[in-house]
Parts: structure tokens; sequence; C-alpha cells
């Protein structure tokens, strides 16, 4: 059973649409098998679509000139095109990383990915999304591989999207999002494999050379 | 493209508001005739209405104007973001469906995909559209299109059946048991065939939470 939940701040953020494209795929992937926090998505997204449109358009609206618009004109130009989005088929999509197959989830199927790299037992492709200290990566670990015991300045969230792992803390499932910040140490392991997306926030402006030093691994793979 | 430097690299898990507030259906319906919207909006998308689509574009686009303008700080971009939005409620709207939520949530989730889209297109100069794959919701009209194939187990759907709700029973083995038309259904029922579609499509996803069913092609 899925334990680890992203928080309601998280959730918050996701339905309007405020955070980086990383922890918002993150957060899709999560409620694809989370009913909960699905629902609660849902329950969020009515609320938030009642504010934003309850409100008269005379209220605080110092600043706009909605007359720059020519309605008329806006309107004629977008009902001139007599053509329907038509849904582009959601195809599944598998990636095999060393020999094992996976199911990668709907939310990150055009994400652009790097080429696989490996470390022993750990095989990471690194999601091409250019936000700046986030790095965001697939990270295989091979049965019987851990990560070694690694920190980060910032926030680091590991997705489980397929197998399962352990760490000081417990035990694993697929779905299950945890978050951790700056101050928790982990060491995960897995016995029989698993498929993570990983969320990490760098931010390691002043303590990179320290990090480097003492720990070379563990920011290379996050 | 007023972005500062502190914006982009600011932690975003800071400095997010958090709405707390509960809305009860009593303001719902007092604040927003969520009917007309609704109505409005399946005209757009059955009858590609003109008129319904100006309606619509006067109720929504100053609030998505005020909205954005607060998010993005220049008129430019929420101007874009009207532009964008409201071209996607028109060449969008038949994935709507009234059965499946308020047709506020419907909009407010395209203006929102197109807002992300543009803020990563702004903050991290790319140009993909993730949106769509990250929110899928305004798809779950696509199976609506499709059929069981013929030699699917039916006696395990058969059983599954009974535990619908009546209307959607109807529509269902008028569809798939007697092979009428939506069209006939509709007529058949007295019901509006935008109706009967979507009971068939709500019929059809509960069926398959129950069972791993295989989707045949597209039917017409």
């Amino acid at each position: 059973m899925i334990k680890h939940h992203p928080n309601t701040e998280l959730l918050s953020g996701h339905v309007n649409g405020q955070l980086p494209a990383s922890l918002s795929a993150a957060i899709a992937m999560h409620n694809e098998l989370c009913p909960q926090c699905a629902r609660t998505v849902n329950n969020m997204t009515e609320e938030q679509a009642e504010l934003s449109f309850e409100q008269s358009p005379g209220e605080a609206t110092n600043d706009i000139d909605f007359n720059a618009i020519d309605i008329e004109q806006m309107i004629a130009a977008i009902t001139s095109d007599e053509s329907i989005e038509l849904l582009a088929e959601d195809v599944p999509m598998t990636v095999t990383v060393k020999g094992q197959d996976y199911k990668i989830p709907r939310a990150i199927q055009h994400m652009p990915m790097g080429k696989w790299n490996s470390f022993g037992k750990i095989t990471r492709a690194r999601m091409d999304l250019n936000e700046g200290d986030i790095h965001t990566s697939l990270l295989q670990i091979a049965p019987g591989g851990s990560v070694p015991e690694h920190t980060h300045k910032g926030f680091e969230l590991t997705l489980l999207l397929q197998g399962s792992f352990k760490d000081e803390m417990g035990t694993y499932v697929a779905g299950d999002f945890i978050m951790l910040d700056g101050e928790h140490q982990h060491t995960p392991e897995t016995t029989d494999g698993c498929l993570c997306f990983t969320v990490a926030d760098g931010a390691q402006h002043f303590t990179q050379g320290i990090n480097k030093l003492l720990n070379p691994i563990g920011s290379l793979i996050y | 493209m007023q972005v500062t430097e502190q914006q982009r690299t600011e932690n975003p898990l800071k400095t997010l508001p958090i709405h707390h507030k509960r809305i009860t259906n009593k303001s719902m319906n007092d604040e927003i005739n969520h009917k007309e919207l609704a109505d409005w909006l399946t005209a757009v998308g059955q009858d590609r209405d003109k008129q319904a689509f100006t309606n619509l574009f006067k109720f929504f686009s100053p609030k998505i104007l005020r909205i954005s303008s607060s998010k993005f700080n220049t008129q430019a971009i929420a101007n874009e973001i009207v532009q964008e939005t409201m071209t996607n409620v028109w060449r969008k709207a038949h994935l709507y469906s009234a059965d499946k939520g308020a047709p506020t949530t419907w909009v407010y989730t395209v203006m929102r995909n197109v807002s992300f889209d543009l803020l990563r297109k702004i903050q991290s100069k790319k140009e993909d559209t993730l949106s769509d794959d990250i929110w899928p919701t305004l798809d779950v009209a696509d199976e609506e299109e499709t059929e069981f194939a013929d030699h699917i187990e039916n006696q395990k759907v058969l059983a599954l059946l009974d535990s619908l709700p009546e209307k959607q029973q109807q529509v269902i083995k008028g569809f798939y048991f007697m092979e009428m038309s939506q069209e006939q259904l509709a007529q058949h029922l007295n019901l509006p065939l935008g109706t009967v579609k979507s009971r068939l499509r709500l019929a059809l996803n509960k069926l398959k939470q129950h069972v791993d069913l295989q989707l045949g092609d597209n039917h017409d």
C-alpha cells in the first residue's frame, strides 16, 4: 500500500500550475496509482476554478486594459478555424534498462530524456527539463543494489515507479512519493530492483566542494 | 518576459499560496450559472455554435485576462493566454462532458495548462507542451468512440452491468448488445445525444475499472 503522499502545499501548487514540470509530473504519476490524492486534486481543481471565475471582472482590474483586445476580431479569428483537436492516442511506452522492461507513465512520455549511464548497479538517465538547480532523472537500481548515503541542500524527491526498495525508514512500494529535505539522510537499497523518478534541488552553491569530496557518487546520481 | 532571476531560482516549494476555502453548492449556484455555461460549451462542442462561443468568450476572457495579468505581470502575456485558452476551448469543446464536471473546472484546466506551458517556455526556454501529459483530464472522452470486440467475455461484462446505475445500463445494453447507434438510442430514450454519449462513456469507464478489457478499434 502507498504510504507516502505529496503534502497539501504541493498538491495545491500542482492544481495551480505553479510547480516545476518535474514535480507536477511526479504528482501526476503518483495520482495515477493513488485514488485518494487524485480525488483531492480533483476537488481542489474544482474549488480553484470556482474561485477564479466567480469574481466579476470589474474587481481588481486597475492595470488591465480589456479594451486593448478586439473581442469581435479575436472571436472571428478563433471560430474561422473549423478543425477540432484530435486526441493523441495513449500508446503504452516501455523502456528496457539492463534487460529489464519498465512501463513509462504517461506524464513523462514526451519529456526529453538523455542517455542511460551506469554506475555499478545504478543506471540513470537525466530528463532534459532545464529547470535550473532542479535535476530530474529516471533511476534504475539493479537487484541487490543500493544508493550510497547522501544528502542534499534542498529537497530530494523519489517517486517509486516499479519494484520496491527500503531504507532506514521503511519499505516502499510503487507510487510512494518520498520527499526528503536536506536534514535527512538515507541509503536506499533494493532486493529485487526498482525504477524511480527522482527530482533533486541541487542548490549546491556553497556546499558543492565539500559534498563532492565527501560523497562524489551521491552528487552524481541524483 | 519579466521573470526575474530571483523567481527563477527560488525554491518553488516555499512560495505557494494554499487555498483552503471550501465552496458550498449554494454559493456556487449563486455566483455562476453552471447550467448555462455547460449548455454553451456543449453547443460549441456538438454544433460548432459561434453564438454560444461568443457567450463563453464574453464570460471567461475578462476573468482569464485578470488572472493571467496578476500571475505574469504583463499584458502581452495575459493577452496570449486569453487567445490560447479560448482557441483551445473552441477546438476541444467536443471533449467536454457535462456529466464529468463543472464547465468552470474544464475551462480552468484548459487555462492552467496553457499558462503552465507558457511559463515553462519563459522560465526554461523550452517549447515543449508537457501539460497535456501531466493533466490528461481533457481527453476523458476518448473512450466514447471505441467498442468492445465481439469475442470479448460478454458473460463477464453482463455480470458487471448489474453494478451500474440503471440509466447507464440502458445505454450500454442498447449500444453494445442491441447494436443501436447513439443517435437511435437518443431518440429511443428521448435524451439529448450528448447525454447518451456521456452515459456511455461513464459506464465504460466504470466497467473498465472492474475488468481488464481490450478495447477494439475506433468505431463511428
